[in-house]
């Protein structure tokens, strides 16, 4: 006998969706609308260079909150 | 002493530690097979974050990057992107693999795949597929190892030599001790190049240049285009949109499909471990960044290295630097080599004979001749491999992303197995033959592509395609299928007790 346990879909939903706006800011077409500049400078590095680091944060960010948030379920 | 003298006498003290961390917990594990694959299914957090962080921490990560870097410039950007992302899918995945290792007792991702179609052709061609893109992997390490010894030494030893060497200490250890020597050394090479690469990618724009915001803004002046995304193609010409989103896709989608990676899942002690792996993992990427500093600090430098990949190791042999400095982190450079290429070894061999000679032929081996099969085959895949190494010409870097092609098309097959009700074994077979060979036509023949994006990008489009078709076509109900998804899942399959 196979027992299922339904857990809400929206962590899911929204994790995705957010990853998509971070996936999309680090390739065409939001790289290189928004990101391809060499200044201002940011902390030293070159806007492109620190763009890339800081959506990589992000994306690292709303990792960490979606682990908090999802249940045993949605995680694997 | 001289510099020289202290500088290999570093490098041999850090081999020996090696050898000897890789050598201990071979008396621990059982002697099993699985004891040998998958460390009797023991790994804590520690060593998975450290074994995991290896894959991408490799000599392509300390020689490969920073000649990227220094040769094309913001190009070099694209790894923090897939390093960033690539892990995220394992999140879902992995633990779906460590529940069915431990219901069906899979070391092998084939094992995996196959036992949800009964399917006995699949792991045979995911196996063939795995030693493809395997073996240059491997290569990138040994030629790395190859570069830093020979740098090190100041020619004295050759590339070839310096290769053996590394490599006749990695055979050992992995022989004797299996993933479990692989993981405790991954944890303290992990641990050192962390250090050095944030020692050194701080130190040398400061000693070069007076410090990171400086040598920017020389390079800004001089260099702009390496500045701008997305960086310069391998011609040293404006590199393209579509090369650079495709290669970002195709290695981030990959890199949760390396079939050494779902061994680990294998060996973890349990799905909160993967879990807070993946979650941890971003911060290898963060670790990356000095990385691409050292590259872009040998911008400007004089003299230019004879190959972009040697940048690194040119530098420090170059400038007045403590030959204490320059072997601690020649043994870094080291450590990154050895940490990916014995997973990598390991692994493969691990597969070919479980997946290839097991399943896909039918052979029957007992426990301790499946393990000695696993040891010659890694005797044979360092050897081929090391040729290979000093044949090739063209960049590390090039070659990881021309190993992702057929890596990518793990990806389909592994989500069909595991969430698709309606995926077959025809399916995901047809999916992985046309995939590959797509990937295959367009990486050889790259001017009958399209469009300009990566040869990996049509096979994989071409595979979901095929795996959708063929599967709708010859969909019939699989026997156990039920029960192998609710145990991926997680549900409660137990047979209640009367």
């Amino acid at each position: 006998m196979i027992r299922r346990e339904q857990e809400p879909a929206w962590p899911r939903v929204a994790f995705a969706c957010y990853l998509g706006v971070c996936a999309c800011a680090l390739v065409w077409p939001g790289y290189a609308l928004a990101g391809d500049r060499i200044e201002p400078f940011v902390l030293g590095l070159p806007f492109a260079f620190a763009w890339t680091i800081g959506w990589v944060l992000a994306a690292f960010l709303g990792l960490l909150v979606f682990h908090g948030l999802a249940g045993p379920k949605d995680r694997g | 002493m001289s510099d020289s003298r202290i500088v290999v006498g570093i490098a041999a003290v850090y081999l020996v530690a090696c050898l000897v961390i890789g050598m201990l917990p071979g008396r621990r594990a059982s002697d099993s097979a699985e004891g040998y694959v998958a460390g009797d299914r023991t790994l804590g957090p520690l060593v998975m974050f450290f074994i995991t962080g290896a894959t991408i921490f490799s000599a392509f990560a300390f020689l490969g990057m920073p000649g990227k870097a220094y040769s094309q410039g913001a190009w070099a950007f694209m790894v923090l992107a897939y390093g960033a992302f690539g892990f995220i899918p394992f999140y879902f995945l992995g633990p779906r693999a460590a529940r069915l290792g431990r219901e069906y007792g899979f070391v092998t991702q084939g094992q995996m795949v196959a036992h949800r179609f009964h399917s006995l052709p699949i792991p045979g061609v995911m196996a063939l597929i795995s030693a493809g893109a395997f073996v240059p992997y491997l290569a990138i390490q040994i030629k790395g190892a190859g570069y830093v010894l020979n740098s090190m030494t100041q020619g004295a030893v050759s590339e070839q030599v310096g290769g053996a060497i590394v490599y006749g200490v990695v055979l050992v250890y992995v022989l004797k001790s299996g993933v479990l020597g692989v993981g405790w050394t991954n944890t303290f090479q992990g641990i050192f190049m962390m250090v050095l690469a944030w020692a050194m990618g701080l130190y040398l724009p400061y000693a070069l240049y007076g410090g990171v915001g400086e040598m920017f803004r020389r390079i800004a002046e001089e260099r702009p285009e390496l500045l701008r995304a997305p960086g310069l193609g391998p011609d040293g010409a404006q590199g393209s949109w579509g090369e650079y989103t495709s290669a970002v896709i195709v290695t981030s989608i990959g890199f949760s499909a390396w079939p050494h990676l779902f061994m680990k899942a294998f060996t973890a002690r349990s799905e909160a471990t993967i879990r807070r792996t993946v979650v941890l993992y971003p911060i290898f990427s963060i670790f990356l960044v000095p990385i691409l500093l050292i590259g872009f600090s040998g911008v400007l430098f004089e003299p230019a290295p004879a190959q972009a990949d040697q940048v690194l190791p040119h530098m420090l042999m170059s400038i007045e630097l403590s030959p204490w400095i320059v072997g601690l982190f020649c043994a870094g450079a080291l450590a990154a080599s050895m940490s990916s290429g014995d997973a990598i070894v390991h692994a493969c061999s691990s597969i070919l004979v479980r997946d290839g000679w097991i399943t896909a032929l039918g052979r029957k081996l007992d426990t301790h001749a499946e393990r000695r099969l696993i040891r010659y085959l890694i005797v044979v895949l360092l050897g081929a491999s090391y040729g290979l190494a000093f044949h090739y010409e063209g960049s590390l870097f090039d070659l990881l992303l021309y190993a992702y092609g057929p890596v990518v098309q793990f990806m389909p097959a592994v989500v069909a197995a595991l969430y698709i009700r309606r995926a077959t074994g025809p399916g995901v077979l047809a999916g992985l033959v046309v995939g590959v060979s797509v990937n295959i036509l367009f990486a050889v023949c790259p001017d009958l592509r399209p469009f300009a994006l990566h040869a990996g990008l049509y096979g994989f489009v071409a595979n979901v395609a095929a795996l959708a078709l063929v599967s709708a076509v010859t969909r019939r109900e699989i026997d156990g299928e039920e029960r192998y998804l609710a145990v991926a899942a997680g549900d409660d399959v137990r047979e209640p007790s009367s």
